[in-house]
């Protein structure tokens, strides 16, 4: 369950990324955050997984406010977050199974644990192939894949994705929703910010739109 | 805990693999900088052992007018080694004084020839403590020997004394001033070496951040592999000070310092090389943890 109460925020005086922004995800939703360039989808996202706070208001993840939490506890947060770039955000000089593996070191967790659990992630997104390779000897839908497993490898509650299709082409895309809709089948709850109206035609669902940092529709089609 | 301590190790082992040209450059800095320390702790312990052997000399001599009754003699010099700046006090009879000349005289001790043992007073010889070699404790122990009347001359060299102090305390201040200065240095460019390796890993350091992980957990490689470099580095210093130490330092603080011989030269004791290679650590730790700060923010 996410909340958001009346949030504002801004990163310079005048400019407001997010203006009395306010907002309810139940747990197991899933949703799409639509709407221009610069209108406040990353800076959202951002807030959730604790990269920026709020000038004003109040988020509530799973009852707990992440507003004002110490700068120490965020990493708990984020380990109950799965979180999906545009631009991949994998290490190059680690293969994909170091990269899938690096959220289970994180946490502290036994190696054997980690091998395999991170085999399981990868062999769920089709790379149990691949797993020795390094990101750059992999093609874009593959390496989005490989972060797709990183975030689901930790069973999170909630995943987010900033525009994760908006490097790739039209069937990878559908890879990769598919890998989204399995997911929230199986109880995590979905934020996908992007501005591809194509997807959330052929994947309807709830969509919120935002502009200037304001939101201005939500519904379920 | 074990097993973080396994996997901290993996982690450093593959960053120094990864970059080893950065990390000889940290290990290679802090080499050079504790070199230039090291260099100049040695020629301050020397300067420091011979200014302690001149201080040996720094006593004070009084000359009775008249032969003194001994049992007075006596009383004066258990009255005397009572104070606490006097570590000995020696008499010095006619003929005892008498000899000592002869022997310094050596080879033209034939001069005295026909001369009497008796020319020479007899005089008390007082030796202060090492810590009471300074005007300060020469000017406690003239007064008190002033109150003796039977002693006629009291010898001691005020101007000499005044200078040395001012001597060693120059050293002091210079070895602490000079030797900060340096440490600084180091820290400032080891830190700056330390940063150009986080650099190269930035994107690893964001990443780990966003998974979840605390910031000590981020940081602890780190600091492991800048501990690591720095005590390398300071053994690395170490040899390189003993090469030059036993190449030229040596025989170049012999011709200067003019002790008795090369072996009177010393190089840093067991507890300053000890000092030196956790100076190293030290260095390479507070390196990393300084441009730390800067990488793993959350
Ligand atoms: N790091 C930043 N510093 C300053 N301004 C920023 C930063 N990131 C985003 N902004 C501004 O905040 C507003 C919202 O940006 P963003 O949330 O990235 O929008 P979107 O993801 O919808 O394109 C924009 O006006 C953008 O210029
Ligand atoms: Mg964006």
């Amino acid at each position: 369950m996410i909340q958001l109460y009346n949030v504002c925020m801004s990163y310079q005086k005048e400019a407001t990324a997010l203006n009395e922004f306010s907002l309810k995800v139940p747990k197991g939703d899933f949703l799409y955050l639509t709407g221009p360039s610069g209108a406040g989808k990353s800076t959202l996202l951002k807030l959730l997984y604790g990269a920026v706070k709020p000038t004003r208001g109040q988020v509530l993840i799973n009852g707990m406010n992440i507003t004002r939490m110490r700068s120490w506890r965020i990493p708990m947060l984020r380990r109950k977050l799965g979180i999906v770039f545009q631009d991949f955000k994998l290490i190059s000089t680690r293969t994909v199974f170091e990269n899938v593996a690096f959220p289970l070191e994180m946490q502290g967790k036994k190696r054997f644990e980690i091998s395999n659990k991170v085999y399981q992630a990868l062999k769920h997104v089709g790379l149990q192939g691949k797993l020795n390779r390094f990101p750059l000897q992999l093609s874009g839908g593959e390496q989005q894949r490989a972060a797709i497993a990183r975030a689901l490898v930790i069973d999170p509650l909630i995943l987010l994705a900033d525009e994760p299709t908006g490097n790739l082409d039209d069937d990878v895309t559908c890879e990769i929703m598919e890998l989204f809709k399995g997911a929230n089948a199986r109880g995590t709850t979905v934020l996908l910010a992007t501005h591809n109206r194509e997807i959330i035609r052929r994947y309807p669902r709830r969509i919120v739109s935002l502009d200037k940092g304001r939101l201005v529709d939500d519904h379920t089609p | 805990m074990l097993q973080s301590i396994g996997y901290f190790m993996r982690r450093v082992g593959r960053n120094l693999r990864q970059t080893p040209v950065l990390c000889s450059a940290a290990i290679g800095t802090v080499a050079v900088a504790l070199m230039i320390i090291g260099f100049f702790g040695i020629v301050v312990v020397n300067v420091q052992q011979v200014a302690q052997q001149w201080s040996r000399e720094i006593q004070v001599v009084a000359y009775f007018d008249q032969v003194p009754d001994l049992g007075k003699v006596q009383q004066w010099r258990s009255s005397l080694e009572a104070m606490a700046e006097i570590e000995r006090v020696e008499y010095v009879s006619r003929d005892e004084a008498f000899k000592r000349f002869k022997i310094r005289l050596g080879t033209d001790a034939d001069l005295l020839d026909g001369v009497g043992a008796d020319f020479l007073p007899a005089s008390l010889e007082i030796i202060l403590h090492d810590d009471n070699q300074n005007k300060g404790g020469v000017e406690a122990v003239v007064q008190r020997l002033k109150q003796i009347p039977e002693l006629d001359d009291i010898s001691y060299e005020p101007e000499w004394l005044e200078r040395f102090d001012a001597f060693v305390g120059l050293l002091k201040v210079a070895g602490i001033v000079f030797g900060g200065f340096l440490l600084f240095a180091a820290l400032f460019i080891v830190s700056n070496t330390i940063k150009l390796t986080l650099y190269a890993r930035r994107e690893e350091i964001e990443i780990m951040a966003l998974v979840g992980g605390t910031p000590l957990f981020i940081k602890m490689p780190f600091l492991i592999e800048g501990a690591l470099q720095g005590i390398l580095g300071g053994l690395l210093a170490l040899c390189g000070v003993w090469a030059v130490f036993t190449l030229v330092l040596r025989e170049g603080l012999y011709g200067v310092l003019m002790v008795t011989g090369t072996e009177g030269i010393l190089f840093l004791s067991p507890m300053q090389q000890w000092g030196m290679a956790l100076c190293g650590l030290m260095l390479g730790l507070t390196g990393s943890l300084l441009s730390l700060r800067k990488f793993v923010r959350i």
